[in-house]
């Protein structure tokens, strides 16, 4: 760590300093293996994420946006540089980060209720508490009715909100959602946007989302990161201060909302 | 001309029809079964195929008599074969179970286990009868050749589900916190549950036919099996007799693997897992 402090919370670039963000992902880089070949997804990725922020990272598919959150889950590990969380590097993946799937990642063999309870279990939470804490945020996520169904009972959307609920309630301090609406139908996608940031309305936590949907993105974040094609790195960050609930029709959100296709626009045509 | 039609059409979606079908179904294909079994008896007619009614007096007077020659009765050759049966599962299980969830978890261990599991696999289990059954005695080799023939087949569906386990069930559990212990005990044996229980579905067949292979070699005091009575009869040339023991072997066989199938549907079920 360097002695200077940014008066910025995010730049690009080495050398960061990280004492006021939340997660600093500084200088990854992360080369992907097999036989000979190597495929390079990220080469000296940084990036500051702000504490109780809601940052989208947007980018042309296979960009690396997944690896980028995997690695700050600590699922996988970084070729060289490091995600610190708090100022400390992290290494494994922990109850500190809460991760939501985009195919669910639910137990099937467990009813909602005890896929919600699952994390509460492994910290060894005694068997009341435990029960009261998942049915406070199954009722939050609007799930009380189906509080003793199994799991492929479900529609994808409520699959969804089980799995939101199961990563918020062992209260982690970062929530990473790797595009957590992309197996959805549009419509249930624009509801469970909506949902989302209710369910979050009461939280302080920091949330990382990944996703292709430029309209998500716009629609949801604190800020938006933009990435250039494979290997990625930082094409633009974009602040949006406007209050949620936003109006989609909103001129402002639709020119947002323009840019950002044309730019990534931009980024696909450059690998054709 | 006369027609006429049956006032009731069979509904797909009521399960009493469902039910009345299964049941039509199975009369009339035993039937047929055991006409065409009468035809070759009659057409043959030679005294090693009896007819079925030759055969169900047999089966009547062991049910009511028991064995006129060693004098043990019908229940205690089934309770005899029944308990090695069991006893040969139940030790297949134990063993099977937690290798195979090793050896799906441990790439290594897999590799390095691969080449002997490949090589005794082939072995027919009933080639192993002989040996275990005049080596250990024959209550103990017939247990040892059931052992053998539901060790294989259960050990590759526990490895085969360990290995269909999803990734993302992992990640999901490392993320809220698991340790690998805590994964393998909340995540691996709970989803490699439905393929456990297909493989003892599996295993149990095989270990069906195992254990009457193994009581025909029965050479000691211990108290003998439904496949020596069969045996010891066909040796006699008292066809009806024997075919009274195929009978009950196949009944049995039946019951067996029914209680495994209804296990494994009602497992597969509750997991919300189709295997």
């Amino acid at each position: 760590m360097t002695e200077e402090r940014s008066e910025e919370y995010t730049r690009t670039g080495p050398s960061i300093s990280c004492t006021d963000t939340h997660i600093c992902v500084n200088n990854l880089t992360k080369i992907f293996k097999k036989d000979k070949s190597e495929t390079v997804v990220l080469k000296d990725f940084s990036l500051d994420i702000r504490k109780g922020e809601l940052i989208t990272i947007v980018g042309p598919s296979g960009c690396g946006k997944t690896t980028i959150l995997r690695l700050i889950a600590g699922l996988i590990e970084p070729t060289s540089g490091a995600v610190l969380i708090n100022g400390k590097p992290c290494t494994a993946p922990g109850a500190d980060r809460g991760m939501v799937f985009q195919d669910f990642a639910l137990f099937p063999w467990r009813s909602v209720r005890k896929n919600v309870e699952f994390g509460l279990e492994i910290a060894g939470i005694p068997k009341e508490e435990r029960r009261e804490r998942a049915e406070r945020y199954i009722i939050r996520a609007g799930l009380e009715k189906f509080i003793d169904s199994r799991v492929h009972e479900l529609s994808g959307g409520m699959k969804q909100r089980v799995g939101i609920a199961r990563a918020l309630v062992g209260h982690p301090d970062v929530i990473l959602m790797d595009e957590p609406f992309g197996s959805l139908d549009a419509q249930t996608r624009n509801i469970m946007q909506t949902q989302l940031l209710k369910i979050l309305d009461k939280t302080d936590q920091t949330i990382v989302f990944i996703t292709h949907s430029v309209d998500e993105a716009v629609f949801l974040s604190d800020r938006i990161v933009v990435l250039t094609k494979r290997p990625a790195s930082i094409k633009e960050i974009i602040d949006i201060p406007w209050p949620r609930p936003r109006d989609r029709a909103d001129p402002g959100f639709t020119a947002l909302r323009k840019k950002i296709l044309a730019e990534l626009e931009e980024e696909n045509v450059m690998e054709n | 001309m006369v027609s006429w039609t049956l006032n009731i059409k069979y509904d797909e979606n009521n399960r009493y029809h469902r039910f009345l079908r299964t049941v039509v179904i199975t009369v009339i294909s035993l039937t047929i079964f055991i006409m065409v079994w009468w035809m070759i008896s009659v057409i043959a007619d030679i005294p090693a195929i009896p007819t079925p009614l030759k055969t169900w007096n047999a089966l009547v007077d062991l049910y009511l008599h028991g064995d006129m020659v060693t004098s043990i009765s019908l229940g205690q050759y089934i309770f005899s074969s029944l308990s090695s049966f069991l006893k040969g599962v139940l030790l297949a299980f134990v063993i099977s179970v937690p290798l195979g969830l090793v050896l799906g978890y441990s790439k290594f261990m897999r590799d390095f286990s691969n080449p002997v599991i490949e090589l005794l696999r082939p072995i027919a289990p009933i080639a192993w009868a002989p040996i275990f059954v005049l080596a250990l005695g024959s209550s103990l080799g017939a247990i040892m050749v059931v052992f053998i023939g539901v060790f294989f087949p259960l050990l590759t569906n526990v490895i085969f589900g360990v290995r269909k386990i999803d990734p993302n069930w992992i990640d999901a559990a490392k993320t809220l916190g698991a340790s690998q212990m805590k994964i393998f005990y909340k995540v691996m044996i709970p989803a490699a549950t439905p393929y456990i229980m297909n493989g003892v579905k599996v295993g149990l067949g095989i270990g069906w036919m195992c254990i009457v292979a193994a009581e025909l070699y029965r050479f000691d005091g211990a108290l003998p099996g439904i496949g020596f009575y069969l045996a010891q009869q066909a040796q006699n040339f008292n066809w009806p007799s024997a075919y009274a023991g195929l009978v009950v072997i196949g009944i049995l066989g039946l019951l067996t693997i029914g209680v495994a199938d209804y296990i494994h549907r009602i497992l597969s079920k509750r997991m919300g897992m189709d295997v």
